[in-house]
């Protein structure tokens, strides 16, 4: 599954101009990156995104960070739980 | 249904402030993408995801206050979480960025790269992508058939090789990527476009894979057949004529049409033109004239 800008926003129910945003800024980067298409897990984290910074209040500066928190907690579970 | 006051741990006559706040910090503590695989934690958040929504704004929590509790929200986050997501595959693109060590030396230097200098304290850094850019370029009819190599040069004096594909149509935009606008701090370059224009041939047209031209033979030759030499997109060919061709009658040769990526031609079709000589002597009058009378025939007929 891959949809284009506009039908990723509605399916996540965001705004086109929200994930826009996210991949202008490198904090989603497009499962087709030539064609901008989303696939469920770039629109999974739209959603995160959007949920930290709408409903926690995260900054700009801070989502990064956050983001790449979040992708190395997730990538360390997954090995210790493979061992 | 558990009290949505008890869930987020507020007293009833706490002000929507109040109540947004214990949301958020339960909200915060309890994300399912912050605590991944942590299914007590995940009970907790969707509890206080549904309490929100039952006293989260003041209609629906004076609805709530009246006793009338619908059977609110069940889970209508329109998708999975993203860790759940990313489980499903995500090509590499959030998991591998980091060299994939383990938590060493390299976890801040990652860290602190991948947000800019904002997790320092200093300067916010804005990053993006450079802008694409669209260039036009004229294409010989011939180059754009069978395919060609060029060079344009762009304003800036970076040159670029392009590689025109055979059978290439006008409109048709060639991308290169990171060749367009500099990215924003440490964005990425944007694309050059170009946009190619076919030159129309006087010679030739086009139609589809074929190519389609014309060619002028006498009158003998059209009656007794003969050759003529026509141009193609591979330079001059001696075309044999059948007897008995009329105007307008197409002779194909194989091969000698539009170009593809996959190396298989079109045709090439010639329309035939009969031309008179200038002046028609009069033995050949005369001998006509009897021709025809031994030997009607119907223009008609004869397409």
């Amino acid at each position: 599954m891959k949809l284009v800008i506009s039908e990723a926003a509605r399916r996540a129910g965001l705004e086109p101009a929200h994930i826009e945003r996210f991949i202008l800024f490198s904090w989603v980067r497009p499962a087709d990156d030539d064609e901008l298409l989303l696939d469920e897990c770039d629109l999974a984290r739209c959603r995160l995104i959007y949920e930290l910074q709408h409903e926690f209040g995260v900054n700009d500066a801070a989502v990064p960070v956050i983001l790449d928190l979040v992708d190395q907690l997730h990538r360390l579970q997954a090995e210790a739980l493979r061992r | 249904m558990k009290d949505p006051y008890t869930i987020l741990g507020v007293s009833k006559t706490a002000t929507q402030d109040e109540i947004k706040n214990a949301y958020r910090s339960l909200a915060k503590k309890n994300h399912p993408d912050l605590n991944p695989g942590n299914k007590e934690r995940e009970a907790k958040f969707k509890d206080a995801a549904q309490a929100y929504e039952q006293i989260g704004s003041p209609e629906a929590r004076a609805k709530f206050d009246r006793g009338e509790t619908e059977e609110a929200f069940a889970g209508g986050r329109g998708g999975p979480y993203y860790h759940e997501a990313k489980a499903g595959g995500d090509g590499g693109r959030y998991t591998y960025s980091y060299g994939g060590g383990g938590m060493d030396d390299d976890f801040f230097e990652n860290l602190f790269r991948q947000s800019g200098a904002g997790g320092r304290g200093g300067g916010r850094r804005e990053h993006g992508p450079g802008e694409d850019q669209l260039y036009q370029m004229e294409v010989e009819f011939r180059d754009a058939a069978l395919g060609a190599e060029r060079e344009i040069a762009l304003p800036g004096g970076k040159k670029l090789q392009i590689k025109i594909p055979a059978g290439v149509e006008s409109g048709a935009r060639l991308r290169f990527k990171g060749q367009g606008g500099p990215g924003l701090g440490q964005g990425a370059a944007g694309d050059a476009f170009v946009e190619i224009h076919v030159r129309p041939s006087s010679q030739f047209t086009r139609k589809g894979r074929d190519v389609e031209s014309e060619a002028s033979i006498t009158v003998y030759d059209a009656l007794l057949g003969g050759e003529v030499e026509v141009p193609t997109l591979d330079g001059n060919i001696s075309l044999k004529v059948p007897p008995g061709v009329s105007s307008g009658s197409k002779l194909r040769i194989r091969g000698k049409g539009i170009g593809s990526k996959t190396g298989e031609r079109g045709d090439q079709l010639v329309a035939l033109r009969i031309v008179m000589p200038k002046s028609i002597p009069p033995e050949m009058k005369q001998m006509l004239a009897e021709w025809k009378e031994k030997h009607p025939y119907s223009a008609k007929e004869t397409k």
